[in-house]
């Protein structure tokens, strides 16, 4: 432990060359994923493009190569001749101790240029528990940590992703944010910026900045100031006159027509979701109440079935894939989902093109849909919460016959493993709700015994993670539960679950909930407990082999920041919030009125069904009700 | 069903590709190329290949084979130009023939491998140390692994090995034991040899043979062969 901050000496950094590489690549434990020479990877000439744009993802290049925002990114990027986007990923542990021991900087993919070496590099924010590893990239790679330190030839830092909805934990360490959707206002950056770069010298850092902070979608952390009075957060102060108020988020209003790449970097590792990604819509309007995702990408956007087979057609072409990956919040929910199933089979069933549908209802429809394109494997529902009163809390309106339905659908059809997503430590929870949890398990369970002489091989798995209170959602007024009392249910369901036969039982660390849970909701006083924690060697924290919650504990400690009162945050429905500049385009009255209905029990209607139920989003085709205006 | 044989290279940097990081590649530029590869029956079809000797993560491969086995005819020639032009560079076909359907495939019949190590230094024992190696009779080592730790017997699977001048240089030429019936790793035999912790020493495999009575057979003869 403890990693010095300092060890890196900015000058006579070394560059890494195609014979060094190999001589990296000998010493550690996934060589291959450090190559970057995939097919379909992009080299350009660094002399001939104008902008040179990292795109990082803060975890391992197995997980990051996972992610679709990247890939759509890197494409989009790199059909302009003038800009050139390259691929980061964190380092392992074996391959940073290496980096830092011999002084050799964190380097790209492509054409393994140092990180300081860029003129932006853009991180991608997926879940709270990667933001130190940020920090570590940041300073592998050579460039200070805080945005007032750095220079002339150093990168602008960016972030995106759902993190950039509350940036304010990060804001000291990054140069601007980019708010929503990156396809169109990625390209109007990098225009600016070889503008800027064109025209000036380079050490106008503030002149860019200010330049793009009239951009919509742009915040710049360093334009504002936070107001404390007496310690508790009340406002944000704009610093710079020509930076918005409050920032909007941007969206692609017409996805069909928006970028989407026709080919993606095909990786040699095995990495997490291996296989072509279509997606095919954005956004959600199921308005499950805990879920940051179906509030942030709204509206939904659709892509038509014949856009979605040519698509399929090409990525399929380019890239080999064996598999094909039909992706959204919720997949069975596409206008034209059998449609398009068809169409696809009929396209690639002769060639081995397996497809898949990830993100599935618990109802038999979906999971008729499923055993359209695979009816082999296991199947993977998500009810959320065990009881009907819970479900209705969170909104997610799936009853409980639907769900039996469902598993009794897969088993009967030959499936052997049914997993089960719950959360536990949702709003209003009892321990009558653990019970009804337990009970619908036992329910489910006891179908192995319709399922013959296969009923031996018959798994259920309950995986249960813990309700994290998010910004922009109906529950970031919610407070976390108390992590004894997370511990305590986690043992209550335990000792309940661990009686039934053919039931196995995962949980997710109590403790990294509780941090996610800080950082969700958090403000920019938390930047130097980040600072203080990785400092103090954290990294890669969402790994639970490096996750160490003590250290945590001594770095809130240390910069005498007291948790809990992140996690049990509990603020007035009108007290201001330190993400309330942040304006997703839903309106605050809506997700009052949802949290309020959410704890009477009250369930709100998918305004894809029944009309529109009045989020207050302006570009909405379904729009009908003006804000404010009740159900 | 037809049945062809494929000698190919693995250089440069994909030695760093596993046995299985290979085998996704190969069978994703077969996609890519709309080569008409045979499936295997069942619930989860797999494309018909199978590589002669998996080969370790950091070793090049000069003259490595693999059995593949298409639904329709291909001409062996359009077949290795549209494998290559969906290769990376580093990963390259040399020669493609045909099989008769009925042969075994390589991998139950390849016996030993050719491995070859530049010598940037011979230590003065190091010519003594390799004729007492092949004197012996027996040589037991310890094996361990995350489970086990088990004595092998190695002597029985180094056939031969050899220092030579090739174009000036020292070079080490290891003919070892591979395949389903046991075998030893050229990494085991350079540390017989005290050479393991020359990080210098670099070792790639040459080729693979067919043990038929007690004589190498280089695979149906399809990649030419310098050794011995």
């Amino acid at each position: 432990m403890g990693y010095n901050k300092s060890n890196l000496p900015k000058k006579g950094l070394r560059l890494v060359t195609e014979i060094d590489i190999s001589r990296l690549l000998e010493r550690v434990r996934k060589p291959a994923s450090y190559l970057g020479r995939e097919i379909n990877a992009v080299f350009k000439k660094l002399g001939d493009v104008k902008v040179h744009l990292g795109l990082a993802f803060p975890d391992l290049y197995e997980v990051g190569m996972s992610h679709l925002g990247l890939k759509i990114l890197y494409a989009l990027v790199n059909k302009e001749p003038d800009f050139y986007a390259e691929r980061i990923f964190a380092p392992a542990r074996d391959m940073e101790d290496i980096l830092r021991k011999e002084k050799i900087p964190l380097f790209s993919l492509e054409s393994r240029t140092p990180l300081k070496n860029f003129d932006l590099i853009g991180f991608t924010l997926q879940y709270e528990l990667s933001y130190t590893t940020i920090l570590n990239m940041l300073d592998l790679g050579g460039i200070p940590l805080h945005s007032d330190q750095r220079k002339g030839g150093d990168p602008f830092v960016i972030g995106g992703g759902p993190g950039a909805l509350n940036p304010e934990p990060l804001a000291p360490f990054f140069d601007f944010f980019v708010i929503g959707d990156g396809e169109e206002i990625l390209p109007e950056i990098l225009k600016v910026f070889a503008h800027w770069k064109d025209g000036h010298d380079r050490r106008g850092r503030a002149a860019f900045l200010k330049k793009i902070a009239r951009i919509p979608g742009i915040y710049v952390p360093s334009f504002y100031e936070p107001l404390y009075f007496q310690g508790k957060f009340y406002g944000m102060k704009v610093l710079e006159k020509d930076a918005p108020s409050v920032i909007e988020r941007r969206t692609v209003p017409d996805l069909e027509n928006a970028f989407y790449p026709e080919s993606f970097v095909v990786p040699y590792v095995d990495v997490v979701h291996d296989r072509a990604v279509l997606e095919l819509f954005r956004g959600c309007s199921k308005g499950c109440r805990f879920c940051q995702a179906g509030y942030i990408y709204r509206p939904v956007r659709e892509r038509t079935v014949s856009r979605l087979k040519e698509l399929a057609g090409s990525i399929i072409n380019s890239t080999g894939f064996e598999e094909l990956s039909l992706s959204s919040l919720s997949s069975s929910d596409y206008s034209c989902i059998e449609g398009l199933l068809e169409e696809l089979e009929q396209k690639f069933g002769k060639d081995y093109v397996r497809l898949s549908l990830p993100s599935l209802r618990a109802d038999a429809y979906a999971l008729r849909l499923a055993d359209q394109v695979n009816r082999s494997g296991g199947v993977t529902f998500a009810p959320e919460a065990g009881s009907q009163r819970l479900r209705n809390v969170i909104n997610k309106k799936i009853a409980e016959e639907e769900i039996l339905e469902a598993a009794h659908l897969a088993v009967s059809s030959g499936r052997s493993h049914i997993k089960l997503y719950f959360m536990i430590g949702l709003p209003t929870e009892t321990e009558e709700d653990l019970s009804e949890l337990t009970r619908l398990v036992q329910k489910i369970a006891n179908l192995r015994q319709t399922a013959g002489n296969r009923k031996h091989a018959f798994k259920v798995t309950v995986s249960v993670s813990t309700f994290v209170p998010k910004a922009h959602t109906p529950f970031q007024w919610e407070p976390q539960l108390e992590l004894p009392e997370v511990r305590r249910r986690q043992e209550f369901l335990r000792q309940h679950l661990r009686k039934l036969r053919g039931v196995d039982f995962t949980w997710h660390e109590a403790e990294m909930s509780f941090l996610e849970a800080v950082f969700a909701r958090g403000d920019r006083l938390l930047a130097s407990v980040l600072e203080r924690a990785y400092a103090m060697g954290s990294r890669l924290d969402a790994w639970s082999e490096s996750f160490n919650f003590p250290l945590w504990e001594k770095a809130f400690a240390g910069e005498e920041i007291e948790p809990q009162n992140y996690a049990r945050y509990k603020p007035a429905l009108d007290d201001y919030l330190p993400w309330d500049h942040i304006d997703t385009g839903l309106s605050r009255e809506f997700l009052k009125r949802e949290y309020q209905r959410a704890l009477k029990g009250d369930i709100t209607y998918d305004c894809r069904e029944r009309g529109c139920v009045g989020c207050g989003l302006e570009n909405c085709s379904l729009r009908q009700v003006e804000k404010g205006v009740p159900l | 069903m037809y049945h062809y044989r494929l000698c190919f290279s693995k250089e440069g940097d994909l030695k760093f590709l596993s046995h299985l990081d290979l085998m996704r590649t190969f069978i994703r530029a077969l996609r890519r190329a709309g080569v008409p590869v045979a499936y295997s029956k069942g619930f989860n079809p797999q494309p018909k290949l199978s590589f002669a000797a998996p080969l370790g993560v950091g070793l090049e491969g000069k003259n490595e084979y693999l059995d593949l086995y298409l639904s329709e005819h291909r001409e062996e020639n359009k077949l290795m130009e549209s494998f290559n032009e969906q290769f990376p560079p580093g990963l390259k076909i040399k020669k493609i023939s045909t099989v008769e359907l009925n042969q075994h495939p390589l991998a139950s019949v390849i016996g030993a491998a050719l491995y070859v190590a530049n010598l940037p230094a011979v230590p003065p024992d190091l010519p003594q140390t390799l004729a007492g190696i092949l004197h012996m009779d027996t040589l037991v080592k310890v094996r361990q692994d995350k489970k086990n730790v088990k004595k092998v017997d190695l002597r029985p699977f180094i056939y031969d090995l050899k220092i030579k001048d090739v174009d000036g240089k020292d070079t080490l030429f290891m003919l070892l034991a591979t395949g389903s019936k046991g075998g030893v790793r050229p990494q085991e035999v350079l540390e017989l040899l005290h050479l393991e912790r020359d990080t210098e020493i670099k070792v790639y495999r040459q080729d693979l043979f067919i043990l038929e009575g007690g004589t190498l057979k280089n695979p149906e003869g399809i990649c030419s062969v310098y050794y011995l």
